[in-house]
């Protein structure tokens, strides 16, 4: 079933076309973040801009004509209203344009199920590691299949966390993946460090290691707030893993194209004999292809919803996702 | 030494101390994260998860002896008996309970794991295992989360007797049962909805 899917929750705006669960397009544009971070409505701007360039992009590359798209979806949440608003709208008009079935689709849910399905893993833990989510899920099956969340950040997504310590020391460009770079050649100082149980926090790593901006090398800083980060979701990790009997994990999310942290959870996973799975890098930053992937399953098993219901939500939590 | 359990942070063996039967709890290395980190983590929570026993045992709570302390690694007493979890059908008194933990957090000791599988049925009666996760403080948050784990885990009339002997015995537990109706009210997940 030909399936497009828009993704559209923060600076990218993708588009996917999936067809029997094969990724055929999977193309995006980003607004440029710059160095003050995001500004919802000027992000909006940008995406309704290139909306309609990434759609003929995600068509060329996956060689069909949009009259040949026999189901759509969309991103529903969680993420900046005005943003996913764009997608939705997008959406909404190809669906109704062609007369074909919609679903809304939830952001997190769509990261967790494509990592699978590229790692051809059957029921992993999943750490999904993003800009706003840090979480620890397992699918919980039923009836009404949604993941469970065993563990979370209280405050914070890693990923925001990382960026905003990048802005802070005035790393250009000012990303997580900039921090990685200096991280390369920097020595250790001791940082907070807070997990509780399978929970961590975020903020307060964040403050001291802002605190210390200017007094110590950046390159030191980004080595310590990052080897800090990682081992704190490493050992919440570990501990779900136990306490759960899994064999597998997965890591998906922006955050999951780092290097040092796959190193990190293979090294866990090594210690107690588990498998270790992860996507390409193209879905685990924000994309369409993710989107598609999980739209196709849901219309194939009967899913979709009326258009005038076809609604967002900023804080549509990945617990109360039903996943089809 | 022959090894009993393993948890994701400590590995349990069973050894013996001046010929008394013990129990070796250690916190092995961890290859994932750098050795500076990993040392850091082990030595402080060792020594925090000794310093939380030895308190609770000072104020008159029943631990397992403190046998043995190095670097990452705790030796104490074997305690004998059955984990309440396991207790199906025994008599248990759950107002013993309830006093202990009332004098723990009366020495400002939150255990952070208070659950069945952490409490110990002797013939001494009940014996607090597994500080692994304590705290020494005044958080008012750690004590109530301390009650809902234990309530969240046994029934209604045994969570009833063990809340009644923890009043009487902790001049604080007012504010303790507030913060607990608190956070019951939050849930885990508050959703907040946007203006």
């Amino acid at each position: 079933m030909l399936t497009i899917g828009i993704e559209s929750s923060a600076h990218t705006f993708g588009v996917g076309i999936v067809d029997k669960g094969r990724v055929l397009a999977n193309e995006k544009l980003m607004y440029d973040v710059g160095s003050r971070g995001m500004i919802p409505s000027k992000v909006a701007e940008t995406h309704v801009k290139n909306a309609r360039t990434v759609i003929r992009m995600a068509l060329d590359k996956a060689k069909v004509e949009m009259r040949d798209i026999e189901g759509v979806g969309y991103t529903r949440g969680p993420g900046i209203g005005a943003c996913l608003q764009v997608g939705q709208l997008a959406a909404k008009t190809i669906a109704a344009g062609l007369g074909v079935k919609i679903v809304p689709v939830n952001h997190a849910v769509a990261h967790a199920e494509i990592t699978k399905h590229e790692a051809g893993f059957g029921d992993p833990i999943t750490l999904y590691v993003s800009g706003g989510n840090s979480q620890l899920l397992k699918l919980a099956k039923g009836p009404s299949p949604h993941y469970q969340i065993l563990g979370e950040t209280f405050d914070i997504g890693v990923g925001n966390m990382l960026d905003a310590f990048a802005r802070e020391i005035k790393l250009k460009p000012a990303w997580g993946s900039t921090v990685a770079r200096f991280a390369a050649n920097g020595k250790y100082i001791e940082m907070p460090y807070t997990v509780k149980g399978m929970d961590f926090a975020f903020t307060g790593l964040l403050t001291y290691a802002s605190s210390l901006a200017g007094k110590e090398s950046k390159e030191d800083l980004c080595y310590s707030i990052q080897e800090t980060s990682f081992a704190m979701l490493c050992e919440a990790t570990e501990r779900a893993l136990l306490l759960t009997n899994s064999d597998e994990l997965c890591v998906c999310g922006g955050v999951a194209q780092s290097s040092r942290l796959k190193e990190m959870l293979a090294s866990v996973c090594k210690e107690h004999g588990m498998r270790f799975g992860f996507a390409a890098n193209e879905f685990n930053a924000d994309n369409g292809g993710m989107i598609a992937y999980v739209a196709e399953r849901m219309l194939r098993n009967g899913f979709s919803v009326p258009l005038e219901r076809c609604d967002i939500e900023q804080r549509y939590r990945i617990d109360r996702a039903v996943v089809y | 030494m022959r090894q009993l359990s393993e948890g994701a942070e400590a590995r349990v063996y069973a050894t013996s101390v001046f010929g008394k039967e013990a129990v070796a709890k250690v916190r092995h290395a961890k290859a994932y994260r750098i050795k500076v980190l990993d040392e850091t983590l082990r030595k402080t929570r060792t020594r925090r998860e000794a310093r939380a026993m030895a308190r609770a045992a000072e104020a008159g709570v029943r631990v397992p002896e403190l046998l043995g302390l190095g670097m990452f690694s705790i030796y104490m007493e074997k305690v004998k008996g059955k984990l309440l979890k396991d207790t199906t059908g025994a008599r248990v008194r759950y107002g013993e309970i309830g006093r202990m933990l009332a004098k723990m957090h009366g020495a400002d000791v939150i255990h952070g794991d208070f659950t069945p599988a952490n409490i110990m049925i002797s013939s001494s009666g009940p014996c607090v295992i597994d500080f692994g996760l304590a705290e020494i403080g005044e958080s008012m948050e750690g004590k109530a989360i301390d009650l809902l784990l234990i309530k969240r885990s046994i029934g209604k009339r045994e969570y009833s007797e063990l809340s009644k002997a923890y009043s009487k015995a902790y001049a604080d537990s007012k504010k303790i049962f507030a913060r607990l109706a608190d956070i019951e009210r939050r849930g885990r997940y508050q959703i907040r909805t946007l203006a």
